[in-house]
């Protein structure tokens, strides 16, 4: 949803294509409800049925500094495999 | 099978609360995903686990993320059920007990203790029940004289009725007390006779006997038939009350004295479990259905302090009480 609203069907196949997982059904209303009550998500009006969920400020936020946090875990396990494994 | 219609069959998993917000675009995207890939046992198990999640949820089990003041009122109706059942299966062994009190003297010191623990325990229930029953019938006045008791016709008539036959069976039922004619509970004074004969004859059904088709035919077929009653009004009463408390508006305040008597009704449960549990160790011998009976107790109690944790934190989500964790 960083870039934009989605509906169910497609934030499956979002999901799938860049991370390579495909999230099953229940799961995947599972986290859009917790995150809904939350207030990181929220639903707009229904299309034929599909109802679209995008970002709330708030959401934005998280998700800003959650994505942030990965990228120096990430940074910090690359700079040491490279200087023990000579891997980049 | 068409898509759709598989998709409204997986639908069913879940509660009607949850199939009211999310119904509609989940059974779209089951639809879709069913077209794409018709079979798929990895999601069907997926969307049966995550349905009874939410209704767990809906029932007050687990964190609910649709609506806090349904929450707290679904894990006081899950709370009243679990008591109910708790009183029932508790009813049962303390009449046992008392009953057969009734013919011999305790063996066992611990015997008296256990029966004063669990009559406590079970004095507790009573005055936790009429003080519920007190609320409950307050806010059902409120909710009529607001024009919104539609609703409430039918748990209404379905709990009463199930009630009325409960006790006017149980007191018919009484009469065949095997506790009668035995020696007076000299050291259970403050035990009723009456109260014993009647818990009796409401727990009847809890028995061994089913397993022993040929000892249950020569029982009267009256009693038979009252055994196979009870468990069915039973369960309308609760089914009843447990709707009547999901269903009447109550303010944060009437939420916050139920909540507290649920926990007086959790400390008479552990109370009860004490009583009993000393019981069974001063016991000669452990009965196959009394250590079954403690069982279910103890799932009781477990299921009963989920609910009451529940409830507590959706009544202070409800009145924005700092402090929650989920």
């Amino acid at each position: 949803m960083a870039d934009g609203a989605k509906h169910g069907y497609a934030l499956t196949k979002d999901i799938e294509s860049f991370a390579g997982v495909r999230l099953a059904p229940g799961t995947l209303y599972e986290a859009l409800s917790r995150l809904e009550a939350h207030g990181l998500i929220e639903a707009l009006e229904s299309q034929d049925r599909r109802r679209p969920y995008r970002l709330t400020a708030a959401g934005a936020t998280a998700l800003s500094s959650y994505l942030k946090a990965q990228r120096q875990v990430a940074e910090v396990g690359l700079r040491r495999l490279a200087s023990t494994w000579a891997l980049t | 099978m068409t898509g759709r219609s598989r998709a409204s069959r997986l639908l069913l998993w879940y509660p009607p609360a949850w199939r009211a917000r999310y119904g509609d675009e989940f059974a779209e995207l089951l639809a879709a995903e069913l077209a794409e890939r018709p079979r798929d046992v990895r999601r069907t198990f997926d969307v049966a686990l995550s349905g009874l999640r939410a209704r767990l949820a809906d029932a007050g089990l687990v964190s609910h993320p649709l609506d806090h003041a349904a929450a707290a009122r679904a894990g006081l109706a899950t709370l009243a059920c679990c008591g109910a059942l708790f009183a029932t299966f508790g009813a049962a062994l303390w009449s046992q007990l008392a009953t057969g009190l009734r013919w011999a003297a305790p063996a066992d010191h611990g015997i008296t203790q256990a029966l004063d623990l669990m009559s406590l325990a079970l004095l507790t229930f009573c005055v936790v029940a009429a003080l519920g029953l007190v609320e409950l019938i307050r806010a059902a006045i409120a909710t009529v004289a607001r024009r919104r008791g539609r609703t409430l016709r039918w748990p209404a008539m379905l709990a009463v009725a199930s009630a009325a036959v409960l006790v006017f069976g149980g007191r018919h039922f009484a009469n065949a007390w095997p506790g009668t004619g035995g020696h007076a509970l000299t050291a259970h004074g403050l035990v009723p006779t009456g109260a014993v004969a009647f818990c009796w004859s409401v727990t009847m059904w809890i028995t061994s006997y089913w397993a022993h088709p040929a000892m249950l035919a020569a029982f009267p077929a009256t009693q038979v038939a009252w055994m196979t009653l009870i468990p069915l009004a039973a369960c309308g009463l609760m089914t009843g009350m447990a709707q009547l408390i999901r269903r009447l508006d109550r303010s944060p305040r009437a939420l916050c004295f139920e909540i507290w008597l649920a926990r007086v009704a959790g400390g008479g449960m552990v109370l009860f479990l004490c009583g009993a549990l000393r019981w069974l160790s001063s016991a000669t011998a452990v009965r196959r259905i009394d250590a079954a009976g403690l069982t279910v107790l103890v799932l009781v109690i477990a299921a009963g302090i989920s609910a009451m944790r529940r409830a507590g934190l959706e009544r202070r989500a409800v009145t924005g009480v700092s402090g929650t964790r989920r």
